[in-house]
């Protein structure tokens, strides 16, 4: 999908034909990689867990699947940018109050939750990215010390009550027995489905998904070319910090509440997701669908481990591995030599 | 007003110093014994891993990456020595000290390979090694285990008339300050600057990596020794929490993100800052979530003054 963009990668000067070459370039541009080890984890898993091959059982993955490439939505695009946004638990954590305490607990409509949370953490999101490129620091600082502010609000806001449920509807679209329109699949599978279908045409397809790669790459050479990079910066850390915060909402909706510690793991997480996706820091062969294909894995082997009597810190071991081994693969830098 | 920012900008630690001696009046006014001799020791006992860890974190900023995996290491070395060397007797000074120490700059070792042969970005590098050790840490010891009386106990109090956190704080200042007279450190901080023009004086920029995150390795583990002093027990959980606050301590001392500025010294100014704000909100009794909300201002705050008027205009780049 990042084919025509491809004339732009800075390869240095290689056989370009022959079968190696080629495979090589074909491994780099299309996350075949990412599908062949999708595909050897769910073949793992039936046969090491054949109990999971039900309905029910499947829906429960696919929508902790959904629910872990949701929060890292926003961070695929800030990591194309090349920053990296620290604040997402916080933003989590707004979104799971929004959805329990006013949705939920004092009965707000749900239309003016999620716009309250779109407004708070894209506002929020936003401030950052506008900072972050006016006075040129990076975005690692201020997105730390966002996230503590959102964090350190939210509980203060929400006074130590975790118990209010979260609102029925919102628990209806996240529930594994919902349907949609009858159909036995909840509709969050359905809502990120058609979110990673819209984002893909937007940065293959539009003018503004090819502003955010070229800013990625080169801030400087896109800004030479007329691309509004402020704006970039700024729509980019907004759309992250409302994604975040509606993913949020669902998360706890999905697990019927929430708690202090809801936000963190999205964090790390998603970072992994991101990464195992093949995406690195300004780079032009990101893109959500391979987040997508990352959280789907991330989400399979933990099922493996958990499922195999192993504990949730073994997990944590697999992902630095997979991280480390996926980034060696095709994610590596240029020597200083070459840089000159 | 013009040479009062010229001074904040030719030392950019100024900016921290000031804070800190502020917030020290100011939490001198709102507890009197503060400061008291007799609360001293215990004081610098709970500033030290925060200290600690902060410097582990500076020498990679310096070289012109990042590290986020020191504070997961510093609680591994803690897990470490609890949960395995103490229940097989080999808990003794002479023989744990060089071990975890050991552990720990082998841990710094592999990140700077990471980084600097296998050519990671530093941050997905030191993310991959952050869940290893994380795994880790939760592997040895899921559930806090209590340490039995041990060597470290007198590290968070006194020795003599000492107080304990002196030693920890010292160490990591001695080698800081034996490695300032020899040229590691004016070529680490020419790497951060510009990696092309060191490459192109003939230093040795991937071994100046290498050793640069080794050295915050080695930081690390003698902040994981002083957590452990401070807690007496194996503090796995805590690993997330120190992650963050030692890049913190780092950029709120004027250490520069893009590598090449900075120093231990305002490391320690910025960890000390973020300690006295938690100590005066504390001390007032205001609630622990708006603590946190209030570290995030500052941060904030820190970060923009320092990239506005705090900043020499010279060499600004492009992010």
């Amino acid at each position: 999908m990042t084919t025509q963009l491809s004339v732009a990668t800075p390869t240095p000067a290689e056989p370009r034909y022959g079968i190696w070459p080629r495979t090589r370039r074909l491994v780099l541009q299309q996350p075949i990689l990412q599908v062949l080890v999708l595909g050897v984890v769910v073949v793992w898993l039936l046969v090491t867990v054949p109990g999971i091959a039900n309905l029910r059982s499947a829906t429960a993955l696919l929508i902790i699947a959904s629910l872990l490439s949701l929060a890292a939505m926003g961070q695929t695009l800030v990591v194309i940018l090349g920053g990296l946004d620290l604040a997402i638990p916080g933003y989590v954590i707004f979104g799971a109050f929004a959805a329990a305490n006013l949705a939920g607990g004092q009965g707000w409509p749900v239309p003016a939750a999620f716009l309250l949370t779109i407004a708070v953490c894209g506002g929020l999101g936003a401030t950052i990215g506008f900072l972050c490129h006016r006075l040129k620091v990076e975005p690692l600082m201020m997105t730390l010390g966002m996230g503590a502010v959102l964090t350190g609000g939210t509980l203060f806001l929400a006074n130590g009550n975790y118990a209010s449920a979260p609102a029925g509807f919102l628990r209806g679209l996240a529930g594994v027995t919902s349907t949609t329109f009858g159909i036995p699949i909840p509709p969050i599978i359905l809502i990120v489905a058609a979110a990673a279908v819209l984002l893909w045409l937007g940065l293959t397809r539009t003018p503004a998904g090819r502003s955010l790669y070229a800013t990625g790459i080169n801030a400087r050479a896109a800004r030479l070319t007329r691309i509004n990079t402020t704006a970039v910066w700024t729509l980019v850390f907004a759309a992250s910090g409302a994604l975040a915060g509606i993913a949020g909402m669902f998360i706890a909706s999905f697990s019927s509440g929430w708690a202090q510690s809801i936000g963190e793991p999205y964090l790390f997480s998603g970072l992994a997701a991101v990464l195992v996706g093949g995406t690195t820091f300004g780079s032009i062969r990101g893109s959500f669908t391979r987040t997508l294909l990352g959280a789907l894995i991330l989400t399979g082997l933990s099922t493996i481990i958990v499922s195999n009597g192993l504990a949730e810190a073994q997990s944590r071991i697999i992902y630095g591995v997979i991280i480390l081994i996926v980034v060696a693969l095709y994610g590596r830098e240029r020597h200083v030599r070459d840089r000159f | 007003m013009n040479r009062v920012l010229g001074l904040f900008q030719r030392w950019p630690f100024a900016f921290a110093m000031l804070l800190c001696a502020v917030l020290l009046v100011v939490n001198l006014v709102v507890s009197p014994s503060f400061v008291s001799p007799s609360r001293l020791g215990m004081t610098l006992a709970t500033l030290a891993p925060f200290v600690l860890v902060g410097f582990a974190s500076t020498p990679a900023i310096l070289s012109g990456g990042i590290d986020i995996s020191v504070g997961p290491l510093a609680t591994l070395i803690n897990c470490v020595f609890v949960a395995i060397l103490i229940p097989a007797g080999l808990g003794d000074w002479p023989l744990a000290v060089p071990l975890l120490l050991g552990i720990a700059m082998a841990v710094g070792a592999i990140n700077g390979v990471l980084v600097a042969i296998v050519r990671l970005h530093p941050v997905v590098a030191t993310t991959g090694v952050l869940f290893l050790l994380i795994g880790a840490s939760l592997t040895i010891a899921k559930n806090p285990v209590i340490a039995p009386d041990n060597w470290t106990r007198p590290l968070a109090g006194s020795i003599g008339v000492v107080p304990g956190a002196i030693i920890t704080l010292g160490a990591a200042a001695l080698v800081w300050f034996v490695l300032k007279r020899t040229v590691f450190v004016s070529n680490l901080l020419a790497t951060g600057e510009s990696d092309s023009s060191a490459y192109g004086s003939g230093v040795n920029v991937t071994a100046i990596r290498v050793l640069a995150y080794t050295l915050g390795g080695l930081f690390a583990g003698i902040a994981g020794i002083a957590l452990t002093a401070l807690l007496q027990a194996s503090g796995s959980t805590l690993a997330t929490t120190y992650a963050l606050l030692g890049l913190a301590a780092a950029v709120l001392g004027g250490t520069s993100l893009g590598g090449g500025r900075g120093s231990l010294l305002g490391t320690f100014f910025g960890a000390l800052a973020i300690y006295l704000l938690q100590q005066l909100l504390t001390s007032a009794g205001v609630q622990p979530n708006l603590i946190e909300f209030t570290y995030g201002l500052l941060l904030i705050a820190g970060v923009v003054l320092g990239a506005t008027l705090l900043s020499p205009r010279i060499s600004r780049r492009t992010a």
